[in-house]
């Protein structure tokens, strides 16, 4: 039996309100190691709140932040998956029925830019964007719902053929601008090349990589690493309120392009929500994350 | 938490001026809340008496949070809060000097911290910026006790003037002190000044030879 419209339905909610509660493991054992290298006193205590209130929300079944975003997903089908749906239309309607049925409540944070009114749905709501994957018989969901403390700060510039020395200048500068308000320590994601809208879905793909992986690309696991020291250097810390932490990871995508280069920045707050499962054509849900 | 100082509220001017940039303290009594830029356009309105404010603002502990409101249709005009959590303050940097003003506020509060300009505010009446955990939902709501007043129930839930009695509330961490010293803008200056040493550390880092001076992670002031 294909994949059906309520198998994704049921999963697209499911991960919004996973995401709401759970801090993903690689992110609580991140905080862990950033609480135990720390040297500031303040930056340690601000970290074991932190994972205080990643357990109480776990155990209690409750909200990390209030903030419940706007939904986002990111819909990966398998070449060989089979399905019998409306994709978006499932996800659209399973976000609906979240809303609906969610306890507690969400706030309204979806905004109309034209007016500023507020509400839970509106044009494009959810944000749903594809992708294929070769091969597989399943469809993957990722929700990253995005709230206003880190989505703000993301940013994007355009170089004709850049030296890395500019582009590293300019990532490191984001950050600093950024500085105390985006929630750190933060999941920093960094795409360059491709075109202006590729550039920025790399950036963002970017953060949604676990914390702790090594890219395969070595000259960027190079430039991970060291925008990773070069931003921690700052001294911003956990909220903003001084320490070596300010992010726990630069994860950063490359393309090609032409001689003009746009890099694009964005940012995941500590929470980093994040969940991720697939449906396979057989019925079988895997929660993933 | 007994590790952390505990202030009761109102916060006295003495007490608000022993705090010091990085003291951590929780907080107990009676608390005002929004999250709402609309709401704050209108305790504007108020101070210039468009409108009446619904409640006393003078000496208050007034913070950046956003909480669910509810009512409670059991019990006529009861509204319970499900959950409170900050956002962040600089989006109300433009208007809160004058509130900061206009009520002596002791205690301001969110998460980010304010600029300068209401910092020198904070400095001119005595009063405190205090750093609630972004993400801390679930340890800030459990330190609610009572829901005073939801105001403006017409707006929605988060951006209600609320008036909660807590016990416990933090821990929080002094951002800006009763002088109008700013832990935000020292560690802005800090990370502009350290700006051009990170620069060549990532030079040194990209051309794979060790860097010259520390490594950007050793670099102290």
């Amino acid at each position: 039996m294909p994949i059906t419209d309520s198998q994704i339905s049921e999963l697209a909610q499911d991960l919004y309100s996973w995401a709401l509660r759970k801090v993903p493991d690689d992110t609580k054992a991140a905080l862990q190691s950033a609480r135990d290298s720390e040297t500031s006193e303040t930056a340690r205590k601000t970290l074991n709140m932190m994972l205080a209130s990643a357990r109480a929300a776990e155990e209690g079944n409750r909200f990390v932040c209030s903030d419940s975003g706007v939904p986002v997903y990111f819909v990966r089908i398998g070449t060989k998956a089979r399905w019998d749906a409306d994709i978006k239309g499932a996800i659209r309607a399973g976000f609906t029925e979240l809303v609906e049925t969610i306890d507690p409540p969400i706030l309204k944070h979806v905004t109309n830019p034209l007016t500023l009114e507020r509400g839970y749905f509106g044009k494009d709501m959810p944000i749903v964007t594809f992708d294929l994957v070769s091969g597989a018989d399943y469809i993957e969901i990722v929700c990253s719902p995005k709230a206003l403390g880190s989505g703000r700060w993301a940013a994007m510039e355009l170089f004709t053929l850049p030296t890395m020395e500019t582009i590293e200048a300019y990532i490191l500068d984001v950050a600093i601008k950024a500085g105390s308000q985006h929630c750190p320590p933060v999941v920093m994601g960094v795409g360059i090349g491709g075109t202006f809208d590729y550039c920025t879905k790399m950036a963002k793909e970017a953060t949604l990589r676990p914390i702790g992986s090594v890219n395969d690309d070595p000259t960027l696991a190079a430039l991970e690493k060291r925008l990773a020291d070069a931003v921690n250097a700052t001294g911003f810390g956990p909220m903003g309120t001084g320490g070596d932490t300010t992010v726990l990871a630069v994860h950063a995508n490359y393309a090609a392009g032409h001689a003009f280069t746009p890099v694009a920045v964005c940012f995941n707050c500590w929470i980093n929500r994040r969940t991720r499962a697939r449906i396979y054509s057989d019925g079988t849900v895997e929660r993933i994350e | 938490m007994a590790e952390f100082r505990n202030c009761r509220l109102p916060m006295s001017r003495e007490e608000a001026a022993s705090l010091q940039l990085g003291d951590m303290v929780t907080l107990d009594g009676t608390i005002m809340a929004t999250a709402g830029i609309p709401t704050h356009k209108r305790i504007v309105d108020c101070i210039h008496g468009r409108e009446e404010l619904p409640v006393d603002l003078a000496n208050a502990a007034f913070f950046h949070l956003g909480s669910f409101s509810r009512d409670q249709t059991d019990e006529d005009g009861r509204f319970d809060v499900l959950y409170m959590n900050p956002t962040t303050s600089t989006r109300f940097n433009d208007v809160m000097p004058e509130i900061i003003r206009h009520f002596q506020l002791r205690c301001v509060g969110g998460k980010g911290g304010l600029d300068e300009h209401c910092a020198r505010a904070l400095g001119e009446v005595g009063g405190v910026y205090l750093s609630f955990l972004g993400g801390g939902s679930p340890l800030l709501s459990a330190s609610i006790r009572r829901v005073v007043d939801v105001a403006w129930r017409d707006m929605i839930p988060h951006y209600r003037l609320v008036t909660l009695e807590v016990s416990g509330l933090g821990p929080l961490t002094v951002g800006i002190d009763s002088k109008g010293n700013s832990l935000y803008d020292r560690l802005a200056k800090q990370a502009a000044d350290r700006r051009e040493d990170i620069l060549k550390a990532l030079g040194a880092a990209r051309s794979g030879t060790p860097a010259a001076g520390p490594s950007p992670r050793q670099i102290e002031d």
